[in-house]
């Protein structure tokens, strides 16, 4: 257990240091120069720019702004804004409610969406259900986000409100203050996010659950006279799970770094729009923050996949 | 769906033999034997209709806007806006309607086609060679290099792939072979990993042990004996691969960061559409786009599955309680 724990967070140690210093490599590369100018503003002088690079503390070289912002991230500590010189971490914790309301609640519809169907398809295969599940699948599968949601707006926002029907907002985010309010702004998020999860889920667990009741021991299991039901759900979709475990901890650990076209699309002042605003803008310490921050989520996602795996598989824990 | 030849073709029942060949039995090669599982499948083939007419389209747009005569950029101020200045629906003079600048919608989603194939396929076809080579040097070699490819493979899929892909775009600038080089280079970890996990496999088998018993050198074994086995996976994944990477374009350019304006691409019509809910007065210029990358996305995924049936009869069906 204790090498197990050593293991990760060695693995973590190396992933940041990839990741930051990719992102640093990408911003800063011979653009210190441009950076500056961008946040001196439009009419400054040669002079001016010189202050901001020194304000930015772009003036050092790469190696020694690189080692400074490790030793910064190991007190906790992600920066100062370029723009507006406000703390990194601060806005972070600002935004992070909101992608998390966004990501968790999608999570929860998605496998209420997703893992029935699949099921259903996959224990009938061949049939109207299947055939039916698998449409499903394949539309949403086919329909960016984007578009989802943008339709969404355009059919349950415009047009019921048009008809007189105040039922969703256009967009933007209530804070859990206003509990009702709150899950008003965030249903239409919710569903289009769902529904193009759920598609992926959809497959995912068809396919896996296809292959385990294809295996010796289902045929064991159905001879020694279980029911058919308790074989499926005991045996079947318990082993049949693990690939849907893997594929969760990859998409709530990215997600949870900022839904960006979600956010975009309904105005959710999340984790997305703030890394997307910082890209438009060239603010490298809030874009390296959040890279930093999906980084660990990923490898702490992968961490609880692994302990999830332990309770689904015996033979994991045996190893 | 696509049982029937693989099952005449089973032990037990003798394949029938097409009338006039005179008793003699016709060898069919493996390529041949899918094809013909293709053609039955219906919707594989309406689907394979689909893209091949929109490559067409994407091919020849220059000739296609000359026809209908509205140039994918050209701005329409009297005909393709309402005194207003609101865009003006679908009609005889503009087919699918124009856009907030008075552009004609069906032009520029022709137009758009060639964006999406162009990335999709140019994307996919990259990182296919990519996934190929890694896959085999990490699966034939094992050992040390493996471990190290594989280990930069999963790397490569843990990263936060649309944040990087953004932040590379916003700092050289978008274009679309930065677009299509970023999407290539986070794509082929997927297929890498897939033809690593089947070289594996393959390696062991008795064709390669005769092949190196004959003298075969490493390069020779790979490429001309492990290699051609890997075509169905490959196939397959590419074509599962594309709409992926279509999307991923289409996202790009929805965000702002790939085909700058004013070329014309699906997602920065959605987006330009979605602008200051232009949508509510102008559904046409929302729509279409919408649909365009619906149909086509949905024809690619299709298609995959269709392929998949055809070149690899046993997947998917298995004895279920």
């Amino acid at each position: 257990m204790l090498r197990f724990a050593l293991r990760r967070t060695l693995y973590l140690a190396i992933i940041l240091v990839v990741i930051t210093l990719v992102t640093y490599a990408i911003f800063f590369a011979g653009n210190a120069g441009s950076l500056a100018a961008r946040f001196a503003g439009r009419s400054a002088g040669p002079q001016a720019i010189r202050d901001a690079e020194i304000r930015l503390g772009l003036n050092h070289g790469f190696w020694y702004q690189y080692w400074h912002y490790l030793l910064g991230l190991l007190h906790g500590r992600f920066g100062l804004d370029f723009q507006n010189q406000a703390s990194v971490g601060s806005e972070i914790g600002r935004a992070f409610p909101v992608t998390a309301s966004l990501v968790l609640g999608a999570m929860v519809l998605w496998l209420a969406i997703g893992l029935p169907i699949g099921i259903m398809s996959a224990v009938r295969p061949g049939t109207l259900r299947d055939r039916a599940g698998t449409i499903f699948a394949l539309a949403f599968l086919s329909l960016p986000i984007f578009v989802v949601g943008v339709l969404f707006l355009l059919v349950l926002y415009y047009y019921l409100t048009r008809a007189g029907l105040h039922w969703f907002p256009a967009g933007g985010y209530v804070g859990l203050s206003r509990p009702e309010q709150w899950v008003v702004h965030l249903i239409l998020p919710w569903i289009s996010l769902a529904l193009v999860q759920a598609a992926v889920y959809t497959r995912l667990i068809r396919g896996s659950l296809l292959e385990v009741l294809g295996e010796d021991y289902i045929r064991t299991a159905r001879a020694k006279g279980l029911s058919r039901r308790a074989v499926i759900y005991k045996h079947g979709v318990r082993a049949a799970l693990t690939p849907v475990v893997t594929q969760l901890g990859i998409d709530v650990g990215t997600l949870l770094a900022g839904a960006v076209v979600t956010e975009k699309v309904f105005g959710l002042p999340g984790l997305g729009q703030l890394v997307l605003n910082a890209i438009y803008n060239g603010n490298l310490p809030v874009v390296a923050a959040v890279v930093v921050l999906a980084a660990s989520f990923i490898v702490v996602m992968n961490t609880l996949v692994d302990v999830v795996y332990a309770a689904l598989d015996p033979r994991v824990r045996l190893s | 769906m696509a049982r029937s030849v693989a099952d005449l073709t089973g032990p037990g029942e003798p394949p029938e033999l097409p009338p006039g060949s005179g008793g003699v039995v016709e060898g069919r090669t493996p390529l041949q034997l899918a094809w013909a599982r293709m053609r039955r499948d219906r919707v594989s083939m309406a689907c394979l209709g689909f893209i091949v007419l929109l490559s067409l389209a994407a091919i020849f747009a220059p000739l296609i806007t000359a026809l209908i005569g509205h140039g994918p950029t050209t701005q329409y101020p009297n005909t393709g806006l309402s005194l207003s200045g609101v865009p003006v629906g679908p009609s005889r003079t503009f087919l699918l309607g124009t856009d907030n600048l008075g552009r004609d919608v069906l032009s520029r989603l022709v137009y758009g086609a060639r964006v999406s194939l162009e990335v999709g396929i140019g994307a996919t076809v990259l990182a296919l060679a990519l996934g190929l080579l890694i896959g085999l040097f990490a699966g034939y070699y094992g050992g040390r290099i493996d471990t190290l490819l594989a280990r930069f493979m999963d790397i490569l899929l843990s990263f936060p792939v649309l944040l990087l892909a953004l932040a590379l775009v916003a700092r050289f600038g978008p274009s679309l072979r930065l677009v299509l080089l970023v999407i290539a280079f986070f794509s082929f970890p997927l297929i890498g990993r897939l033809v690593r996990g089947q070289v594996i496999s393959l390696r062991e088998r008795e064709f390669v042990e005769a092949a190196r018993s004959l003298g075969a050198g490493d390069l020779r074994i790979m490429f001309l004996e492990i290699a051609p086995n890997l075509v169905a996976l490959a196939v397959i994944y590419a074509t599962l691969l594309i709409p992926v990477n279509i999307v991923t374009e289409a996202t790009l350019s929805f965000l702002g960061l790939s085909v700058q304006p004013p070329t014309a691409s699906w997602g920065n019509m959605i987006s330009d559409a979605q602008q200051g809910d232009l949508y509510t007065v102008a559904w046409w210029f929302l729509i279409f786009p919408c649909i365009a990358l619906f149909l086509t996305t949905l024809a690619f995924n299709l298609l995959g599955d269709g392929l998949r049936d055809a070149l690899d009869p046993r997947h998917g069906r298995s004895q279920v309680v």
